[in-house]
């Protein structure tokens, strides 16, 4: 039986996990304070070797195609490297947070990274198959058009945590759905979830954003 | 301090097991009002401290790891049905990544046999816990706001404002109002103003598992500050084995154990007064390990109720849409509670529950595909993300008051041995024949409480579900259970052993029952009227 593995006072952990990109937005709207929005820390010395990194334009070329175009070609291409930077930086098999009501401790997922490459050189070579060009060089049509072939079956009623994503273009999509600048854009309003700031502001409505046009902009 | 070969000893007026919020209240409490030397022991050893929180709280939220490193020892864990329990083994305990959430039970909780029949009674009331409640919130910095009186009664206000009703909560509030229930903001253990040299929260809404910024109280602050002005002597990585006691006069002689570090060196700890302190397992579990000739079913166990009466609750939770518009993060973690539902009055059948209340973004995050199934990536997918970003999904969760069978026990388990070859305890969580019976409706009670509450709102429930029901209970209690007859209790009223006049329970492991709300609050406040009793003695 699976475990729900979190108290009831609290909310569930993917809910934490699925605004991981809180850590690489630095979108902050408070200067200055002890636990300001950052990347992660990292890791002094990896426990293993690892292979990091991601071949570079066939991932921009996904990225494009999964990641709002309105964001615009500038704040996709950030994403993308806090993307990067944050597949680098895991440690396979860290203990997992353990709290109310958890006997057994719990071992984080290995390293999602091999699999997310080859899935990415796998795009590459179906849209070479499927539409005779690179995965880079394809329109936004037949990259997606690839994309519907590469996710059919996957569960669509929502998005997974990052780390437990099964395919690259889900794993681009839910890091960037994470950031608090993802969730601002959503609510179309400052919320900046796990953001410390002040206390005192907690009782005023977030300041509303600027709307953004999410019907003519293209990024490639 | 001496050493003989490879065995050191230590020598102190009174010796704490467990280094835990009760431990850390009662020593604070001692050190004021005692001259005792005090030693404090603890199997593990210190985790991330306080300047690493934020470092740790970054990769907790990238990647899911514990921000908590060296929290536990591997080979010294529970079995059984530890929903409830956590391994946690460290300087502070668990409370070190608690929520902070801070309810006082009710004074029903005290007298359920007297009141309605079933259970039974503590072996004092709620008034007699009050000014320990009041210095356990003062200790911690416990921000809250009184409810109703007549719902809420306690004797001193907060030492600190409640933790403010946000946007969000405000409007919840309002909805609850309309449904009969007068709910506020929960007490926690969170500075809403700075309070103990410890800053303000600011809302990071990672109080479980880790607060950045120190905002939120945990042992740790109480164990650097005694430590550093030399009040208390603090031993980590030392696990006690065993208790050995007179077997003429019954008092607790001295301590042996070993420390976990790679050494493994042997310890031996000679004390006026003992007191356990180590929480709804390992309280007990140490009893039960130190039998001897003497005392072959363990320490302090005449009654046999030593690991018996384990108790704790469950909860039922509900996820409503509300035509309101609620923005999630604001301060996420942070809720409404109603104490209303404990205090119900005279009952034909046995209910009492409490109510929490929080925003929620159920149902309202970002998908893959729509509801006929065409992928949403890019554009597609925020625009439908933001359509359904509208509107307000709320939670609700009860937890609800379960009754602990005898036979709700913990024993030791021969499967299961640490390094020292030492049983580890496992435990098994039994309702009352009364709460088992009462089950069925009480769940189905709830729901239609958060029925009812989502129509007084216009509103729909999403979904319900119970807690993890038979794996385990929550805020878990019992195990060395107070009272005043000898053979239906281990300890007396103040925590001291009926068998062994220098030795004290404290906290959770003497609690008759766990009542229907969080419980650590409480656990402290009893730790705190023995440590009084203690120094009074």
């Amino acid at each position: 039986m699976k475990r729900n593995r979190e108290s009831s006072d609290v909310p569930a952990r993917r809910q934490f996990l699925k605004t991981a990109g809180v850590l690489a937005v630095g979108t902050a709207t408070v200067a200055g304070t002890a636990c300001d929005v950052k990347e992660p820390a990292k890791l002094d010395e990896p426990a293993v070797a690892r292979r990091i990194g991601f071949d570079r334009s066939l991932l921009d070329a996904l990225a494009a195609t999964v990641l709002p175009a309105s964001l615009g070609a500038v704040e996709v291409r950030a994403a993308t490297d806090r993307f990067v930077r944050w597949a680098d930086g895991y440690e396979p098999v860290a203990e997992e947070m353990h709290g109310y009501g958890y006997a057994d401790v719990r071992y984080l997922p290995p390293d999602p990274s091999p699999a997310w490459r080859a899935q990415l050189a796998a795009l590459d070579m179906l849209s070479r198959k499927t539409h005779h060009v690179s995965f880079a060089s394809a329109k936004p049509e037949q990259r997606t058009a690839v994309l519907e072939v590469a996710l059919r079956g996957e569960r669509g009623d929502r998005l997974p945590a990052p780390l437990n994503a099964q395919h690259i273009a889900l794993a681009v999509l839910a890091h960037w759905s994470a950031s608090p600048n993802a969730w601002n854009l959503a609510y179309g309003a400052r919320i900046s979830p796990l953001t410390c700031r002040s206390l005192d502001e907690a009782t005023r409505a977030p300041l509303p954003l600027a709307p953004v046009d999410t019907t003519t902009r293209r990024t490639s | 301090m001496t050493r003989q070969s490879d065995r050191t000893t230590y020598e102190a007026d009174l010796c704490i097991v467990g280094s835990g919020i009760t431990a850390a209240m009662m020593a604070a409490h001692l050190v004021e009002h005692s001259k005792k030397r005090i030693l404090v022991v603890e199997a593990g050893t210190h985790t991330t401290p306080f300047a690493q929180r934020t470092a740790a709280r970054e990769r907790y939220l990238a990647y899911g790891e514990s921000p908590w490193k060296s929290d536990h020892l591997d080979d010294q864990n529970a079995f059984g049905n530890t929903w409830g329990f956590s391994p946690s083994m460290h300087v502070g305990g668990l409370a070190m990544h608690w929520g902070g959430v801070s309810p006082r039970y009710s004074p029903e909780d005290f007298r359920v046999r007297s009141l309605y029949g079933i259970g039974d009674d503590w072996p004092f009331s709620y008034d007699d816990l009050d000014p320990f409640y009041q210095e356990a919130e003062e200790r911690m910095g416990v921000a809250g706001e009184q409810g109703p009186v007549a719902l809420d009664p306690r004797g001193k206000p907060y030492p600190l404002p409640p933790l403010p009703v946000n946007h969000n909560l405000k409007q919840l509030q309002q909805w609850a109002a309309n449904a009969g229930i007068a709910a506020w903001s929960t007490p926690s253990a969170k500075n809403s103003a700075p309070y103990a040299g410890r800053a303000q929260c600011q809302r990071c809404d990672t109080c479980y598992p880790v607060c950045p910024s120190g905002a939120k109280y945990s042992p740790d602050f109480t164990w650097d500050a005694l430590v550093r002005e030399k009040k208390i002597t603090l031993l980590t990585d030392t696990l006690v084995r065993r208790l050995e006691a007179d077997a003429s006069t019954g008092r607790i002689t001295h301590a042996t154990g070993n420390r976990t570090d790679a050494s493994g060196a042997p310890v031996e700890i000679r004390a006026t007064t003992f007191v356990l302190a180590a929480g709804f397992v390992w309280s007990p579990h140490l009893l039960l390990l130190s039998r001897s000739s003497a005392f072959p079913d363990g320490l302090a166990n005449r009654s046999g109720l030593v690991g018996k009466y384990l108790a704790g609750h469950r909860n039922v939770n509900a996820y409503l849409r509300l035509p309101m518009e609620l923005l999630p993060g604001i301060n996420a973690q942070h809720s409404l509670v109603s104490k209303q539902f404990m205090r119900p009055g005279r009952q034909s059948r046995y209910l009492r529950h409490d109510l929490r209340i929080w925003e929620s973004s159920v149902g309202r995050e970002p998908r893959l595909r729509s509801d006929d199934g065409t992928l949403l990536l890019g554009d597609a997918m925020l625009q439908d993300w933001q359509q359904r970003a509208k509107g307000a999904t709320a939670r609700v969760r009860a937890y609800y008051d379960v009754l602990p069978d005898r036979e709700s026990r913990l024993d030791l388990d021969d499967a299961h041995r640490n390094r020292f070859g030492d049983p580890m305890p496992k435990v098994a969580f039994r309702d009352a024949p009364e709460s088992a019976a009462l089950r069925e409706w009480q769940e189905e009670s709830l729901r239609e409480l958060f029925r009812r509450m989502a129509k007084a709102g216009n509103g729909e429930i999403l979904r319900m579900e119970n807690s993890a029901n038979d794996l385990g209970q929550e805020h878990p209690t019992g195990g060395c259970r107070m009272g005043n007859d000898p053979q239906q209790s281990v300890v007396d009223a103040n925590g001291r052993a009926h068998d062994h006049e220098n030795l004290w329970v404290a906290g959770a492991p003497t609690q008759p029952t766990a009542s229907c709300c969080n419980g650590t609050l409480t656990f402290a406040a009893v730790g705190l009227r023995t440590a009084a009793a203690i120094a009074a003695s």
